[in-house]
């Protein structure tokens, strides 16, 4: 053994484990580099990571900060859920039927590969400039990765057991009950995933590009004002919030798998 | 003369190949007449080399395939869809990993209706003649092979069938545990005196177990031979293979599969 | 007896058979179009008719084939920088566990962000040019290919590493040539495929943002201009281009699996 691997051997009890202090030492590496450089530069520009702080201070004190937070927290949420709502039986009735689904997926994947960016112009001519529009934008894509991605699943997951169902002569309704359903949830979940991912950048596109609200109208504003630390703040909670959709979907996931241990 | 619990008259059964282009639809016929009385109580396997037909034959027993033509009757009533009377075993256990062993067993009574407890009650007792009561509230995943077998043959006899039919069971089991697991199911069938069909590509099990052999012919496949074994049963009391009878009804069976099979292989080579 | 199995042949069935369907829903989805826009204002859906002409008219006075171009020469200019910088990020990172605890989280952290978000701020760093356009698609495609490359590198490719090297392939590079990054291509290849969907967003966004070129710009000013027809005529090429696009690196994808079943 060289001594690089007594080392990590000691080393690997607790948190002094590499992966633990290897990342927050580049953390650290990052930021006092970032600082450094970002105090020569232009404030118009660029924000050292002291700004950042301060300027977070600031937006949550005026308020500023937690209305913008609310607004795209609440058409997210909505959206996703209303998603999750409409998806998941849209995808087993897709299921039902190999036809409907075949003719149906390119125009669905057709609407789902579309930028949504450039449907804005559309969105406002439909919905007008408001909340309904932005929710639009939030739901339809995502519901459109949770139905096919259910629809997969439902199709797919284990035609050997839906076969051992049929021998035991059991009624199609029950068969996707007690088979087709559970054995499709590593997809639904997949669709899950995606959907929320394609949720989140949809509420911050409508506060963005529709209207100008929320987080993403606070990144529009304070990048038209050259007030790059808020900008930053703005996109650092967004990131949050993913990742907290991200964990939280996890979290979920293991719950629904607990058969596996 | 007494009916037959079973009856097979005039199965035939071919499939699509893969096709090269969508205007080219070749068949390859796989069974290509099968005839067959199968009494009641009687334990009748199934063999013959591969591609014959031996899992595509049973899955027309249990209506999960079409025949191309022939009927399937069972009691002399013509059957055409997956019924209660005709119960199977899968050769890879078939239970569902996000079911407990429990609700596997009870999954096929539940959908006919019975309520929940006596469901319970009925697979319990089933659990018990396989000896895996102490594991009602595991799921698959936590058993061997040869439990979870156990728990699809606890699976299929609890729904009461007349006839059942099983798609080499022991085919993924290890070779001791399958030693085992064929006295079992000996002493089971004895117990239970139901109608099998059991399906394999071993000889020996395919003697050891029958009331009767079923030989099938290389694709399109019919009945070669149908030898009867009478060799003294509980077969599990004594050495079956060291029974003189049971040498020659091997040897009879193995020189007509032998002499198919290379048959089949000059002719494939010549064609 | 000699027997060989009798093949028979049946009366064919026809490609023509399985594209009936889609062919179908396909008129009825243009006849019921059709019918709606003679109802409703052709501000908010114009007639089918109207969006072919639309049509017509863009290729005819060029502006469509010139947006066309901007736009493909941004997204290949941005995917082939983007696979680069992936696969070598990539490679770093799914061979040596010190660049993965150092570097991985800033990629979780990119790829959670939605690239939309990012834009102000690299537009306002990089200028409204080529530069920084060509960093938003690369922002938006690196994560997905450097996350393939490098999960696909870190699991072993079983036995075909012993066989090489009992070979007499020596060093981490030539092993990393003749096996590793061979057996990883179907998972690059998925990476790339989600990749491509992403680049085309980013592309679409920055010429949104910027209003300076490509088809992001087309739309966006015929949608300021309330010509909901050639808005249409404009969204088809892009949402065909993004799936164009992936069937071709589908296509890629078969033509090196074709050694699997």
């Amino acid at each position: 053994m060289s001594a690089a691997e007594t080392r990590t051997g000691a080393a690997r009890r607790g948190l002094r484990r590499p992966q633990y202090w290897l990342p927050v030492l580049s953390l650290a590496v990052f930021l006092a580099g970032w600082e450094l450089v970002g105090r020569g530069i232009d404030p118009l520009l660029f924000a050292p990571p002291s700004r950042v702080a301060a300027s977070f201070a600031e937006l949550a004190r005026s308020g500023e900060l937690l209305s913008a937070v609310l607004t795209t927290i609440n058409t997210l949420l909505l959206g996703y859920g209303l998603a999750i709502l409409v998806g998941i039986p849209v995808g087993v009735l897709l299921a039902q039927s190999a036809t409907a689904g075949a003719v149906l997926r390119p125009y669905f994947y057709g609407i789902f590969a579309t930028p949504r960016v450039v449907i804005v112009p559309l969105i406002i001519v439909w919905f007008g400039v408001g909340y309904p529009g932005r929710l639009f934008l939030v739901f339809l894509w995502s519901m459109i990765a949770i139905a096919t991605s259910t629809a997969d699943g439902v199709r797919n997951a284990r035609p050997d057991l839906v076969e051992v169902a049929r021998s035991y002569g059991v009624s199609r309704a029950q068969i996707a009950r007690h088979v087709q359903l559970p054995g499709s949830v590593p997809f639904v979940v997949a669709g899950l995933r995606i959907g929320a991912e394609r949720a989140v950048v949809g509420v911050i596109i409508g506060e963005m590009f529709l209207q100008l609200t929320g987080l993403g109208g606070l990144i529009q504003s304070k990048a038209q004002s050259f007030e790059p630390p808020a900008v930053l703040c703005a996109v650092v909670i967004i990131a949050v919030i993913g990742t907290v959709l991200i964990l939280s979907l996890d979290a979920v996931e293991r719950r629904v798998s607990r058969w596996k241990e | 003369m007494r009916e037959s619990k079973l009856s097979l008259v005039g199965i035939t059964k071919s499939f699509p190949l893969a096709q090269r282009r969508s205007t080219d639809t070749t068949r390859l016929q796989v069974i290509g007449g099968v005839d067959l009385e199968v009494a009641e109580n009687e334990f009748v396997t199934v063999i013959g080399p591969s591609g014959c037909g031996k899992t595509t034959l049973l899955k027309i027993i249990a209506c999960l395939l079409p025949a191309d033509s022939g009927q399937v009757r069972v009691d002399g009533r013509t059957v055409t869809e997956p019924g209660p009377e005709r119960a199977m075993v899968f050769q890879s256990f078939g239970l569902f990993p996000w079911k407990t062993v429990l609700d596997n067993v009870r999954f096929p009574l539940l959908t006919r209706r019975m309520p929940g407890a006596e469901a319970t009650e009925v697979a319990m007792t089933y659990l018990r003649k396989v000896g895996l009561e102490r594991f009602a509230h595991s799921h698959p995943h936590q058993l061997s092979g040869g439990m979870q077998q156990r728990v699809g043959l606890a699976r299929a006899l609890a729904t009461e069938p007349d006839v059942l039919l099983m798609d080499e069971p022991f085919g993924a089991i290890d070779a001791q545990t399958r030693e085992l697991m064929q006295e079992e199911l000996m002493r089971l069938w004895q117990e239970t005196r139901k109608t099998v069909v059991f399906v394999t590509h071993d000889l020996d099990e395919a003697v050891l177990l029958a009331d009767r052999v079923l030989l099938l012919s290389p694709a399109p496949s019919r009945v070669r031979q149908l030898v009867p074994v009478d060799l003294p049963r509980p077969r599990w009391e004594y050495d079956v293979r060291a029974h003189p009878g049971f040498a020659p009804i091997r040897a009879e069976l193995w020189n007509a599969l032998r002499g198919d099979l290379l048959a089949d292989r000059a002719g494939q080579a010549a064609s | 007896m000699t027997r060989t199995p009798r093949l028979t042949r049946v009366a064919n069935r026809g490609s023509l058979r399985r594209l009936a369907p889609h062919l179908g829903f396909l008129a009825t989805l243009l006849v019921a179009w059709q019918l709606a826009a003679s109802v409703l204002d052709p501000l908010v859906l114009p007639s089918v008719t109207s969006i072919v002409a639309a049509g017509f008219d863009l290729v005819a006075s060029g502006e469509l084939p010139v947006a066309l171009g901007q736009s493909v020469l941004l997204l290949v200019l941005g995917l082939l920088i983007a696979s680069a910088v992936g696969l070598g990020f990539g490679i770093l990172i799914g061979r040596s566990r010190v660049a993965h605890w150092t570097l991985s989280p800033y990629f979780s952290a990119l790829f959670v962000i939605p690239t939309v978000a990012l834009v102000p701020l690299v537009l306002i760093w990089f200028g409204f040019g080529m530069t920084g356009r060509v960093i938003v698609v690369v922002l938006a495609g690196v994560v997905p290919i450097m996350l393939s490359v490098s999960s696909s590198l870190r699991d072993e490719p079983g036995e075909l590493v012993e066989v090489a090297r009992s070979f007499g392939v020596r060093g981490e590079l030539a092993l990393l040539r003749t096996v590793r990054l061979r057996a990883a291509v179907p998972v690059i290849m998925s990476g790339l495929r989600l990749a491509v969907g992403r680049a085309v967003v980013g592309m679409a966004v920055a010429e949104t943002y910027l209003r300076l070129g490509g088809i992001g710009a087309l739309i966006r000013d015929y949608g300021s201009l309330f010509q909901t027809a050639y808005v249409f005529a404009a969204i088809l090429p892009l949402s065909l281009l993004g799936v164009g696009l992936s069937a071709l690196v589908g296509l890629v994808e078969r033509h090196f699996q074709g050694w699997r079943s």
